[in-house]
C-alpha cells in the first residue's frame, strides 16, 4: 500500500509539473503582456523598464524557475492588469465559485441521480425513455442558451427572480439550474449505467431470490455499490464547475474564478491565468490522487494490478 | 503676415479667454449655494457594457479612448472640462482661467473650498505635481511642450510653455482624451503609489468610493463636500459583459441606466412603453488597412480601397446595428469638433467595386488575414467580413477584448503582421487634430507606423506650428479632404451609441440624462435625479 501511495504520488506530482510547464509556455504564445502593461504611447525603453519590473525580460526557464517557486511557496504572483496578489483576487472570488459550484452540484444531483436510478431500474420504459431525453438535452443544450432563456422566462417575464449578480438565495438559483444542468446530464448516464450494471449482478439476484423488498434491494444493495464512480465523477464536476464556468459567470454577471480567468485571458495577465489553471489543476490531481487511495484501500486488487 | 495671423489668432484666444474666465463665474454662482438644494437620495445602478479596467480610476493613467472619463467623471474632477454642450472649458476646480494672449501660459484660479474625499484641501501643489507625474495619453506631448508649472501662491497655477501651445485647453479639458487636468491628491499619491491608488482612489468628484470588487463592481456615494449639489445617493457601476443580461436587467429595474444595446436587442426596448431608448449618436466608424503604403499589400493600389468603400452597405450596416439611428455620413471625424469636415454620403455600388477590383489585378477578389472590430462591437465586424465577400475578398474575424485591442493598436505595424483591416472607431473631443493625431500621423498613438504619409504629416506639422486660425482651418480641411479622396481611411457610419434608461430615472427627454455633447455616457453624474 506504501509503495502504491508513493507511486501514485509521484505520478500525480509529474502532472502538475507537465500542466504548470503547458500553462506556462501556452499563455506566453498569445502575445506581448507588456502592450498591454506599460503605459499609452510608452517607447521601447519603456516597455524594456516594464519587462524588467515584471521579470519578463529573463531567460524562459528563470522565468518558469520563479513561477514554480511562488507555486511551491503558496504565491501565484502580481495580476499584471489589477497590480493586485493573484492569490488575494483567486481567494476573494472563490467563496462565490464554490457558492455556484455547491448549489450546481446540488441541483445535478437532485436531477441526476433519482432520473438515473429510474432510469435503470425501468429500463426501456416510458421513465428510461424520458430519462434518456433529460440526458441528450442535458448534454446538448448549451449552458449559456439555457440561462438566457431562463432570464427572459424567470427574471423578465415572470418576474421571479433577479437577472444577475450575487446577492440571496434567488441570485443562485438560475446560474445553478445552467451551471448543473449539463453535469446533471452526464450524472444521469453515469449512474443510470452504473446501476444497471449493479442491478445485473449476481448478489443482486440473491437478494431479490431472498425475497428483500425491491427498494432495499435498490437503494440499499444496488445503489451503494453504484454510487462509487457517481461519487468519483461528482467530485471531479465539481472543481470544474468551480474553476471553469466561464461563460455562464460572464451571463449571470457572477463574480467568481470562471469570469476572472475570462478577464485574465483577455486581458492577456500571464499570473492570473497561470494562476487560476494551476489552482483548478492542483485541486483536480489532489482529488484524483485520494480517490485512487481510497480505491486501492477499499479493493486491494487495485494497488495490486495497478 | 504670419505675425498678422498670429495677432488674430491670439484675439481669438483672447476673447474665448475672457467667455471661459465669465461663465467660470457664472457657474461658482450658480452653484455657490449648493447646501440650499435637497440632499442626495436613492440609488442607481449603471450596467456597464464591458470588463471594468481598475486602470480607469486613476486619471494619472488615461488611456486616450472614451472609456476612462465615465468613471473619472464620477469620482474625479479636472480643472476643466467637457460638461453638457461645453466642448472642454467647463470651469470645474478651477473657477476661472486664462489663456495668454500669446497661447504660451495659462493660470488657473483653484475654486475655494474644493476638496478631495479625504478631506484635504484641492491645492496648486496637487494641480502641479498631477500634471508632471502624468503618464497617461498625450502625457509625452503635454511633457515636450511645457517648460514649467508654477504654482503662483495657494489658489493659483500657471503653466508655462516653450512655444505657443495653442491646443493646450482643448487637451487638458477633454476628458476622453488626456487625463492631465483631472487632480489627484498628491500627498496620498506618493505615499500608496500606483498600485495602491488603484485599490483605494481618492479624488475630487461628485461621488466617493465605497468599495471596489476588481472587474465586477463600483459603488460611490454622494460626496457631500463636492461644490455642486448630487443628486443621488448611492450609485453603482457593475460590469455586465452580456447585452441580453442588461437588457433584462432594465426590464426588471434591476439596472437604471444600461450602455450599448446593440441592434437585435433594440426593438425589445423600444416595445417596451416604461423603457427609454437612448441613442447618442457619437463615435465614427471607418476601415482603415495597416501597412497599405507596402507595395506587396492589396491595399497598396487605391482601387482596391475605393471598390472596397463601393462595396459596404452603410445604410444596411446603420439599420441592423442601430435601428438606423446612426447617421451615415462622409467624414471619418466627427463634425462636432473644431475644423470637423462635412462630407457626402458614400455610393454603394457593387458592380463599379468589382470593376475597379479587376482593374487592380484582383478579379477574384483576395485573403485578408483578420478583420478586426473596435471591441465589444464583434456584429459589427462580421457584416463587414460579409459585405467584402461580394468582391471576393475572404477574411475572417478577429474578436479582442478592448484593452488587449488598443494596446495593440499602440504596438504598431509589428502588432497586426500579415493583410489586416481594422475596423476602428473613435469618439475624441476637441478638435479635429486630436483624431488624426491619435489615429493616422505617423507615431500617433493609435496609428504608429500603420500608415505615414509624410505629405500629409508635413501639413499636420504646418498646422500644428501656424497660429493663424484661417491658414489651420485650411490645411486641416486639405489633409481631410486628401484622406478621403485617396481612401486612406473608409468612413462606413457615425454610430448611435444605443444606451437605455430605466422608468425610476427623471428625465422628460432623453437628452436630460445624456446631456454632455462630447460623449455617449450620461455624465454629469450628479446631475443625475430620480423620479
Amino acid at each position: 500500500m506504501g509503495q502504491f501511495i508513493i507511486r501514485r504520488t509521484l505520478y500525480a506530482i509529474a502532472t502538475l509539473f507537465i500542466l504548470s510547464l503547458t500553462i506556462f509556455l501556452v499563455v506566453r504564445l498569445t502575445g506581448d503582456p507588456v502592450m498591454l502593461l506599460a503605459e499609452p504611447g510608452a517607447q521601447e525603453e519603456d516597455l524594456e523598464l516594464v519587462r524588467k519590473e515584471w521579470g519578463l525580460d529573463r531567460p524562459l526557464p528563470v522565468q518558469y524557475a520563479a513561477f514554480v517557486k511562488n507555486i511551491l511557496t503558496g504565491e501565484l504572483g502580481q495580476s499584471f492588469n489589477y497590480e493586485m496578489p493573484v492569490s488575494t483576487l483567486y481567494f476573494q472570488r472563490l467563496p462565490n465559485s464554490l457558492e455556484l459550484a455547491l448549489a450546481a452540484t446540488l441541483i445535478s444531483f437532485l436531477i441526476g441521480i433519482p432520473t438515473g436510478i429510474i432510469s435503470a431500474v425501468r429500463v426501456n420504459s416510458v421513465w428510461d425513455h424520458v430519462g434518456k431525453t433529460i440526458a441528450l438535452l442535458g448534454l446538448s443544450v448549451p449552458g449559456f442558451w439555457l440561462g438566457l432563456v431562463m432570464i427572459l422566462v424567470f427574471s423578465v417575464w415572470l418576474g421571479w427572480l433577479p437577472t444577475s449578480g450575487q446577492g440571496g438565495w434567488r441570485n443562485l438559483v438560475m446560474p445553478s439550474v445552467a451551471l448543473g444542468w449539463y453535469f446533471a446530464a452526464s450524472l444521469l448516464r453515469l449512474t443510470r449505467s452504473s446501476m444497471l450494471e449493479v442491478l445485473r449482478s449476481e448478489y443482486i439476484k440473491l437478494a431479490r431470490l431472498k425475497g428483500l423488498p425491491a427498494f432495499v434491494v435498490i437503494a440499499v444493495h444496488a445503489f451503494k455499490n453504484a454510487l462509487i464512480p457517481v461519487l468519483t465523477l461528482a467530485g471531479i464536476n465539481l472543481v470544474i464547475m468551480l474553476n471553469a464556468a466561464v461563460i455562464i459567470e460572464v451571463i449571470f454577471a457572477w463574480p467568481g474564478i470562471g469570469r476572472l480567468l475570462y478577464e485574465g485571458i483577455f486581458q492577456r495577465d500571464f499570473p492570473l491565468v497561470q494562476g487560476i489553471v494551476m489552482e483548478a489543476g492542483v485541486m483536480i490531481v489532489v482529488i484524483n490522487l485520494m480517490v485512487d487511495i481510497l480505491y486501492a484501500y477499499i479493493d486491494p486488487r487495485i494497488r495490486l494490478t495497478r | 503676415m504670419q505675425r498678422d495671423g498670429s495677432h488674430s489668432s491670439r484675439m481669438a484666444l483672447g476673447r474665448r479667454s475672457v467667455l471661459a474666465a465669465g461663465a467660470g463665474t457664472l457657474t461658482s454662482l450658480q452653484w455657490g449655494t449648493s447646501t440650499a438644494h435637497a440632499a442626495p437620495a436613492g440609488k442607481v445602478t449603471l450596467a456597464w457594457h464591458t470588463n471594468i479596467a481598475a486602470r480607469w480610476l486613476d486619471p494619472q493613467q488615461h488611456d486616450g479612448t472614451a472609456s476612462p472619463d465615465n468613471f473619472l467623471m464620477a469620482m474625479h474632477d479636472g480643472l476643466i472640462k467637457n460638461f453638457r454642450d461645453k466642448l472642454y472649458d467647463h470651469t470645474a476646480l478651477a473657477e476661472r482661467f486664462e489663456f495668454a494672449e500669446d497661447a504660451k501660459s495659462a493660470t488657473f484660479w483653484l475654486r475655494s473650498g474644493a476638496k478631495f474625499h479625504d478631506g484635504s484641501p484641492v491645492t496648486p501643489a496637487d494641480v502641479q505635481w498631477s500634471y508632471e507625474h502624468y503618464h497617461g495619453a498625450w502625457g509625452e506631448v503635454l511633457r515636450e511642450q511645457t517648460q514649467s508649472v508654477e504654482v503662483v501662491d495657494d489658489k493659483t497655477v500657471r503653466f508655462h510653455f516653450k512655444d505657443p501651445f495653442l491646443d493646450f485647453p482643448i487637451l487638458f479639458g477633454t476628458a476622453n482624451v488626456c487625463g492631465a487636468g483631472w487632480v489627484v491628491p498628491a500627498k496620498y499619491y506618493r505615499e500608496v503609489g500606483q498600485s495602491g491608488f488603484l485599490r483605494k482612489p481618492i479624488g475630487a468628484g461628485p461621488y466617493r468610493l465605497v468599495s471596489h470588487e476588481p472587474g465586477v463592481k463600483i459603488e460611490f456615494e454622494a460626496f457631500s463636500d463636492y461644490y455642486r449639489p448630487v443628486g443621488i445617493r448611492q450609485l453603482t457601476m457593475m460590469s455586465i459583459p452580456e447585452a441580453a443580461t442588461r437588457v433584462a436587467m432594465l426590464e426588471r429595474g434591476e439596472a437604471d441606466i444600461i450602455y450599448f444595446v446593440p441592434g437585435e436587442l433594440i426593438d425589445r426596448v423600444k416595445n417596451n412603453s416604461k423603457l427609454r431608448l437612448a441613442p447618442v449618436v457619437s463615435g465614427n466608424w471607418w476601415l482603415e488597412f495597416p501597412g497599405f503604403q507596402n507595395p506587396s499589400s492589396p491595399f497598396h493600389d487605391k482601387r482596391v480601397r475605393q471598390a472596397i468603400s463601393l462595396a459596404i452597405n452603410r445604410d444596411a450596416i446603420n439599420d441592423a446595428e442601430c435601428g438606423g439611428m446612426g447617421v451615415v455620413d462622409g467624414n471619418w471625424i466627427n463634425n462636432d469638433v473644431e475644423y470637423g469636415m462635412e462630407w457626402p454620403k458614400w455610393p454603394y455600388d457593387l458592380n463599379k467595386a468589382r470593376q475597379l477590383m479587376a482593374e487592380a489585378g484582383h478579379p477574384s477578389g483576395f485573403n485578408v488575414d483578420w478583420v478586426t472590430p473596435t471591441p465589444n462591437y464583434y456584429s459589427r465586424g462580421e457584416r463587414i467580413v460579409s459585405q467584402l465577400q461580394a468582391i471576393g475578398i475572404k477574411s475572417k474575424l478577429q474578436v479582442m477584448e478592448r484593452g488587449v485591442f488598443l494596446k495593440r493598436l499602440q504596438g504598431g505595424l509589428k502588432e497586426w503582421p500579415g493583410v489586416q483591416i481594422i475596423f476602428a472607431a473613435t469618439r475624441i473631443g476637441g478638435t479635429w487634430s486630436n483624431w488624426y493625431d491619435t489615429h493616422f500621423k505617423c507615431g500617433g498613438f493609435n496609428a504608429k507606423d500603420f500608415f505615414c504619409v509624410k505629405q500629409l504629416d508635413d501639413m499636420f506639422t504646418k498646422y500644428q506650428a501656424s497660429y493663424d486660425r484661417s491658414e489651420r482651418k485650411r490645411l486641416a480641411e486639405q489633409i481631410q479632404r486628401t484622406m478621403l479622396e485617396e481612401y486612406y481611411f473608409v468612413p462606413v457610419f457615425r454610430h448611435a451609441f444605443v444606451n437605455a434608461i430605466g422608468p425610476r430615472i427623471a428625465a422628460s427627454k432623453w437628452q436630460d440624462v445624456f446631456p454632455t455633447i462630447t460623449t455617449g455616457y450620461c455624465y454629469p453624474w450628479e446631475d443625475i435625479r430620480l423620479v
